[in-house]
């Protein structure tokens, strides 16, 4: 079942497009991440399906439902910038988000500001927070309640190294749970290392969209090496059904199309030829090559 | 309902600036009845023909039931105070971006705008309560006694509460429209200050006093000059008089207009 659906959504700033007829579903339980180049219009999107701005044409559905107040209190979100009240404390600030939310208990909040490691601070002023504390801020009234489904747009924004693992286990940890996340990111590392599904955007398009292995596979590459590569590379333009080979130092990279690769095979076809090989990986793309490849950057 | 009234108090309750304006609109008030108090009592206790003419002119305008007309009319020059806190409520919405989170978490816009509405109208309460207390323990004071008639003008503590709430719109109006908090400050105090006072004197002397459908002009009229201010000019004063139920109507439309076009921006912007 789709967590949520979106069919022809459209949206301009002016003249600018921001959405051009973006249609895809966030299957439930994935952690969706939206990709795109700054200006690409993930913020957009997401602020669409929140109800900050309105769509010029096209639909949204949560859970099979238009998208409403009552199905917003259900989603824990984080839009673009940490956004709370900077003269409160962070406790009296999530009282606000659970009143209006209504999500959580009393404990909840003390509960969700140890998650976000912000506890002993829960009675300073927003105002006093670094960056990072924040964002951090910004996550734990995301979480506040344990929404099913989240809402994140660029949730590592201002974390340190430690803060980015801790939220990649937190979102990890969550998704094993059956939470659904969407995710918007320029991160691609740390999207590739998180994410089930993702959407490519472009200047408001949609390139691509799936889950992370049909995306990224979109052929296969086997890496090879053996003590000798230049003969190891000369034997194996006889090699059927390659599309293309490059070397790279002591590797070889052999390109398949997609499902076609044979490991076995190859090694066997080497060792015939009398070459042992002392290397073989059957690798998938980086999603950041895939990225550039399908963003055209 | 409820809960959108808890939610703004437990955005007010910790705020600051908030305490601090109120605490000004606290000082200010009584302290502008009080210098007039003290200019009345001065100008009266003089002993010669000057200050028993004085007294014959004036009567006592702090006691009752003058007091809550009086009182009413030097306390509502300062509603820019209160007004403050209320284009700073708004604004702020704008520079922390919380009416996005508000809306994100689970509020309607409509839900958003009537907690704003409920701002306007429990500053408007604390300080109608304000200027009721003042209007009694002032009266008590001046009377030096109660009778059955004290109350015979306490239509003014409505009309205050009318004036009150029709002018805190319009600085609402202002900072939800600009969004900026500074711009809107400068522009109501301006406004309010300088240009509908120059508006509303310019047209009394050369067009036809047509200054009296000025925004804030309207509801001004609810409550006139003092009685005893009156008595120098009883025709004009008696015309005021009998403007203040055209008045009424024109106030309720100002509102209704105000918080009209509120809710339709509200509808139809982009957060």
């Amino acid at each position: 079942m789709a967590v949520l659906e979106l069919s022809n959504i459209s949206k301009s700033y002016g003249r600018i497009q921001a959405l051009k007829n973006l249609s895809f579903d966030v299957p439930e339980g994935s952690v969706f991440g939206v990709l795109g180049p700054n200006g690409s219009g993930k913020t957009t999107l997401l602020s669409i399906i929140l109800d900050v701005l309105k769509a010029d044409t096209g639909n949204f559905l949560w859970f099979g439902q238009p998208g409403s107040p009552d199905m917003r209190k259900q989603i824990g979100s984080l839009l673009e910038t940490p956004n709370f009240y900077h003269y409160l404390s962070a406790v009296n600030n999530l009282k606000i988000t659970q009143s209006i939310s209504g999500r959580g208990d009393n404990g909840a909040i003390d509960d969700v500001l140890g998650k976000v490691n912000l506890l002993e601070r829960k009675k300073s002023r927003f105002s006093s927070y670094s960056l990072g504390m924040k964002q951090r801020l910004a996550i734990g009234a995301a979480l506040l309640g344990n929404p099913k489904v989240l809402v994140l747009d660029e949730p590592t924004n201002g974390l340190d190294p430690v803060g980015i693992v801790e939220i990649r286990e937190l979102i990890r940890g969550l998704n094993k749970k059956g939470f659904t996340i969407i995710i918007a990111s320029h991160l691609l590392d740390e999207v590739e290392k998180i994410c089930t599904h993702v959407a490519i955007l472009k200047k408001g398009e949609l390139i691509t969209h799936g889950s992370v292995d049909d995306v990224l596979v979109d052929e296969d590459i086997i890496e090879i090496s053996c003590t000798d590569p230049l003969k190891l590379k000369i034997i194996l333009f006889e090699y059927p059904g390659m599309t293309k080979i490059e070397t790279d130092g002591k590797f070889l990279y052999l390109h398949f199309p997609k499902g076609s690769a044979m490991p076995e095979d190859i090694n066997q076809f080497c060792f015939n030829n009398g070459i042992n090989l002392n290397h073989l990986l059957h690798k998938k793309k980086r999603l950041e090559a895939r990225f550039f490849e399908l963003t055209g950057n | 309902m409820m809960n959108v009234l808890k939610t703004e108090w437990l955005k007010i309750k910790s705020y600051p600036a908030f305490w601090g304006v109120m605490a000004m609109t606290a000082l200010s008030y009584p302290g502008i009845n009080y210098i007039w108090w003290n200019i009345y009592l001065e100008v009266v206790a003089k002993q010669n023909a000057t200050g028993k003419i004085a007294k014959m002119l004036l009567g006592n305008p702090f006691a009752y039931p003058e007091t809550f007309h009086t009182t009413a009319y030097f306390s509502s020059f300062f509603v820019f105070i209160p007004a403050i806190v209320v284009i700073m409520l708004i604004t702020n919405e704008y520079t922390y971006k919380t009416h996005r989170q508000n809306i994100i978490d689970g509020w309607s816009r409509n839900q958003f705008l009537i907690s704003k509405f409920f701002d306007v109208l429990i500053i408007t309460l604390m300080v109608t309560l304000l200027y009721f207390f003042i209007a009694i323990i002032v009266g008590i004071i001046a009377s030096g006694k109660s009778d059955v008639s004290m109350w015979s003008q306490s239509r003014y503590v409505v009309f205050f509460a009318l004036q009150t709430f029709s002018q805190l719109s319009i600085a609402f109006l202002i900072g939800f429209l600009v969004r900026k908090s500074f711009i809107a400050l400068s522009i109501f105090v301006f406004y309010f200050i300088i240009v509908e006072n120059i508006i509303v004197g310019y047209s009394k002397v050369k067009l036809n006093d047509i200054g009296k459908f000025m925004p804030l002009e309207i509801s001004d009229r609810l409550i006139p000059v003092p009685q005893f201010v009156g008595r120098f000019d009883e025709k004009a004063y008696q015309a005021s008089l009998n403007a203040v139920n055209l008045h009424i109507f024109l106030t309720f439309l100002v509102i209704a207009l105000v918080w009209g076009v509120c809710y339709y921006t509200n509808k139809k912007r982009d957060l």
